[in-house]
């Protein structure tokens, strides 16, 4: 019995002394974990015959056994394929209150809190970092953004501040293979949208169909009947579009379109800068898509909209600097090296729009329109708006001036609109949609109005035309008087409204109040439709519910955002 | 570039200048609350707020009331031109309105620039004032002067030479000329008034100015009031004379719109060779009043003020020129 005793511990005790020895340039570490997983990978082995080999042999069996053990380790590493074996870092270090729950897909642990393959040299680098130095990690990032001012503004009663977009240090991470189904679920979701805003605009064969019903689209506030017969440059509606994306148990879904205005882009860009200048090392090891191209992209693609002869001169049109995300009108022209527009600095003359320099008026041939249909030309739109130009609109018609987004996108953007995309996209591809949409009931229908009154304790309702997370009931964290007062709104314009079930978003580690803890998170990739066809940029802006328990991911309701990094195959 | 945008960059150049100004005039009464007298340290703040076209604080009945009220008036105006927003001529105030010029120049401002800029207002912004007043009032305004320095030799090796500088710069040295005349005729006019006490010192001035050490060269440590005046108008080396900011206007203008391309002998070029003519042809100087010589004499009576509505006019014809012009000029032929 001594002998099969001292048999077992001389296979662990090999296999522990081969992985400090020898495996450290291959495993490229020698940890404590490594070590216990070389005992257990000579335990493993030795216990079939312990009484039959020799104390030499049962050194050999260790060791080889580790070998084996470790190079079917790195294979599953390489492939992103999870070890059932390899030991949890959940609860330990920094993750101390990083509770798990089975309720919600964690981005960064399975749920038996081991990390996920992707996650295993984050999860290990955060395991090892001490709380003060993601502290100042966390506040250099912060003060990088207040020095160089990006910001967001919001306007109070009395006055406009400037705030900071709260960023969290710690990256969230996709799979080569996990991004390539987004990628094609959000071109195929661009695709189909185009079309579809070019048939309402033509000759509305989706809605003689009844794919949509005729009096959702033309009683849709966004739907642009001045729109109608303009030939819009290759049919591109949509240039420019922003989907955000969530995940769940039952895997990634379309949450909301963003096709008139997208805006965060500026803010992946910042966020990617800063957590490269932070965490250098462990951005190089994960061999991460960059992003950083954006702005060349996004110029290549307007150019291509315009048929001007030459070079076409290009200009991003703003609101003016009250705006809230003026930041990021003023970082994309300034990196694409074009000029920030307002409405007063155009003029339109001879159905051509031209701006005033100091030198005289330049035409411009692309407008790269960062404001609402409503606030572009006060003679076809809001005549009451101080923002537009006079006669853009007839420019545009005349074919003399490309703007991206098309006027009238915002219909693609509707939440009423949002519950047929799947059926846009059968009828227009003849495909099955790649991402799947939330259930969504409509409250314009009885039976949608029944089911949401019914259950509004349980339901998101949201208006039709919202965004910003701004008028929307989120049924669970409301109060019986809310839902009592939401509930009246609903009845006096049902129209207006629909409900979805509470999403249970997925979870990604944030550093908050000095410890990781998990939040909510969604993501918003970018695409980009011209003439030479569509481009999803491999990134996003992944924006976090800060505030624990909170399911509302946007800015303007307490969130931030957190860096994307998707990885190469 | 848009003709917004040449607004704004000039636009920023003013108020980077004002505040600069202001905080050399503050940084000027802050330093004297340690040693000078107590009636000199009142019409220097007498000095200070008519330079700013401001009303002044009413002058102290004696020495005494001066001696009684002197650092509670110091606290009060000087925190009235560091941290009032409600003030114009602000330190917060001005570099407050060079950063939101700059936010809306975001695109075509280098980032160093910007970053330089708005890390100096939010460092003052930040600033306690009362607990810097408690430990050395001077060195706040003293950091906010270096703060500007930098930021000016940012500007200077980072920026291209292009329109938005040549608007920048333009917009400087306008500021500079208007207040350079403000000060030199509120510290003759009050400031210096012969025969009478308390006087301020013409050293002090040139102290103001950063010209101290220049004119002591170029003439000798005895400071006189014709020669400081003549230098601190006319000498062309001199960053912060009036000859020196107008021929930097002159320059400037025509790298901006070169005479004969788009406005043949323009407006605004007329007007820059008229303050060119006004500042050399008057330097001559001063009239001799009596026997004294030159020391007594007096300026061109005016002068200041006809100096101050030309610039002025001289403003208002580079917006029209190339800001607000009418449509119809502006339209490719």
């Amino acid at each position: 019995m001594s002998r099969v005793n001292l048999d077992v511990n001389l296979a662990a005790v090999a296999g522990m002394v081969t992985v400090i020895s020898v495996l450290g340039s291959i495993l490229e570490r020698t940890d404590l974990f490594a070590i216990l997983n070389g005992a257990i990978a000579g335990l493993g082995v030795i216990t079939a015959g312990p009484s039959i080999v020799g104390g030499k042999w049962a050194i050999v069996i260790g060791a080889v056994s580790m070998l084996i053990c470790t190079v079917g380790l790195k294979i599953l590493e390489r492939a992103h394929i999870d070890d059932g074996l390899d030991a949890s870092v959940a609860a330990s270090g920094m993750f101390t209150h990083y509770h798990l729950d089975s309720r919600f897909f964690d981005e960064l642990f399975r749920e038996n809190g081991i990390p996920r393959a992707v996650c295993r040299s984050l999860s290990e680098a955060l395991v090892r970092i001490h709380a003060d130095e993601l502290v100042r990690i966390q506040d250099s990032v912060h003060r990088h953004f207040v020095h160089e001012g990006i910001t967001f503004t919001t306007l109070g009663k009395k006055e406009v501040s400037e705030q900071i977009i709260p960023i969290d240090c710690v990256p969230r991470i996709l799979t080569a293979a996990e991004w390539a189904h987004i990628e094609a679920g959000i071109k195929q979701r661009l695709r189909a949208i185009n079309l579809f805003l070019r048939d309402i605009y033509h000759e509305g064969h989706s809605l003689r169909d009844g794919v949509v019903p005729l009096d959702l689209v033309l009683g849709c506030p966004q739907y642009r009947v001045e729109m109608r017969g303009v030939r819009v440059p290759h049919d591109i509606y949509v240039a420019i579009g922003g989907t955000d994306v969530v995940r769940t148990d039952e895997g990634f879904m379309v949450l909301e379109d963003n096709m008139r205005v997208p805006s965060g882009v500026s803010y992946m860009l910042a966020c990617r800068a800063a957590i490269k200048r932070v965490l250098p090392t462990l951005y190089r090891e994960h061999r991460v898509h960059e992003v950083s191209s954006y702005p060349e992209r996004l110029y290549s693609t307007l150019v291509s909209l315009s048929s001007a002869v030459g070079t076409p001169r290009v200009a991003v049109l703003t609101p003016g600097r009250y705006n809230s995300a003026y930041y990021e009108h003023a970082f994309l022209a300034g990196e694409m090296g074009v000029d920030l527009v307002e409405g007063r600095d155009l003029v339109v003359h001879n159905a051509a729009v031209y701006a005033r320099t100091a030198s005289g008026l330049r035409r411009i041939d692309v407008i790269y329109r960062r404001k609402d249909d409503d606030f572009t030309d006060p003679v076809i739109f809001r005549e009451d708006s101080m923002l537009g130009a006079a006669g853009l609109f007839h420019a545009y018609r005349a074919g003399n001036v490309v703007m991206a987004n098309a006027p009238g996108t915002g219909v693609a953007d509707d939440k009423a609109v949002y519950a047929f995309i799947p059926d846009i996209i059968r009828y227009f591809l003849g495909e099955e949609p790649i991402l799947a949409n939330v259930d969504t009931h409509l409250c314009r229908t009885p039976d949608g109005l029944a089911f949401t009154l019914d259950n509004l304790q349980d339901l998101v309702v949201k208006e039709v035309g919202g965004s910003g997370g701004y008028g929307m009931l989120v049924g669970p964290q409301s109060t019986a008087p809310e839902r009592e007062a939401y509930a009246a709104r609903l009845r006096a314009d049902p129209d207006n409204f629909i409900s979805q079930p509470v999403l249970p978003l997925s979870r990604a580690a944030c550093f908050v109040d000095g410890s990781l803890q998990p939040r909510h998170v969604d993501v918003r990739p970018f695409t980009l439709c011209g003439g030479s066809g569509q481009e999803v940029v491999p990134g996003g802006l992944c924006r976090v519910a800060l505030q624990k328990g909170s399911l509302v991911v946007n800015s303007s309701q307490g969130g931030g955002c957190k860096d994307l990094w998707v990885l190469k195959a | 570039m848009l003709a917004r945008v040449a607004a704004n960059f000039y636009w920023m150049g003013r108020y980077l200048e004002r505040t600069e100004h202001t905080a050399r005039l503050l940084r000027y009464q802050l330093s004297g609350l340690v040693d000078a007298p107590a009636d000199e340290i009142a019409l220097g703040w007498r000095v200070v707020y008519r330079t700013l076209d401001q009303p002044a604080p009413s002058a102290p009945a004696d020495a005494d009331e001066a001696e009684v009220f002197l650092i509670a008036d110091a606290y009060t105006l000087a925190g009235s031109l560091v941290e009032d927003y409600t003030n114009p001529d602000s330190m917060i105030s001005c570099w407050g309105k060079a950063r939101e010029n700059a936010k809306q120049l975001r695109p075509q401002l280098p980032l160093q620039v910007w970053t330089c800029l708005n890390q100096g207002f939010l460092w003052l912004r930040d600033c306690e004032f009362p607990a810097a007043w408690r430990v050395a009032p001077a060195q706040l305004v003293s950091e906010g002067i270096d703060r500007l320095h930098l930021l000016a030799g940012v500007i200077h090796v980072i920026m291209p030479r292009d329109d938005a500088w040549q608007f920048l710069e333009l917009g400087r040295f306008v500021e500079r000329f208007q207040h350079q005349a403000a000060l030199l005729d509120n510290w003759d006019r009050i400031g210096c008034l012969t025969d009478h006490k308390p006087r301020l010192s013409w050293a002090d001035l040139l102290r103001v100015c950063s010209a101290y050490e220049l004119y002591c060269r170029r003439h000798t440590m005895t400071v006189r009031r014709a020669e400081v005046l003549d230098f601190m108008i006319r000498d062309p080396e001199v960053p912060r004379s009036l000859r020196f900011a107008v021929h930097r206007i002159e320059n400037l203008l025509q790298g901006i719109d070169p005479l004969g391309n788009r406005h043949p002998m323009a407006p605004p070029h007329r007007m820059a060779l008229r303050l060119a003519a006004l500042v050399e042809a008057n330097v001559g100087g001063l009239v001799p009043v009596g026997a004294g010589g030159p020391e007594r004499g007096q300026l061109e009576e005016g002068i200041f003020d006809q100096l101050a509505g030309d610039a002025n006019t001289f403003h208002d014809l580079v917006i029209s020129a190339y800001v607000d012009y009418p449509v119809a000029e502006g339209l490719p032929q």
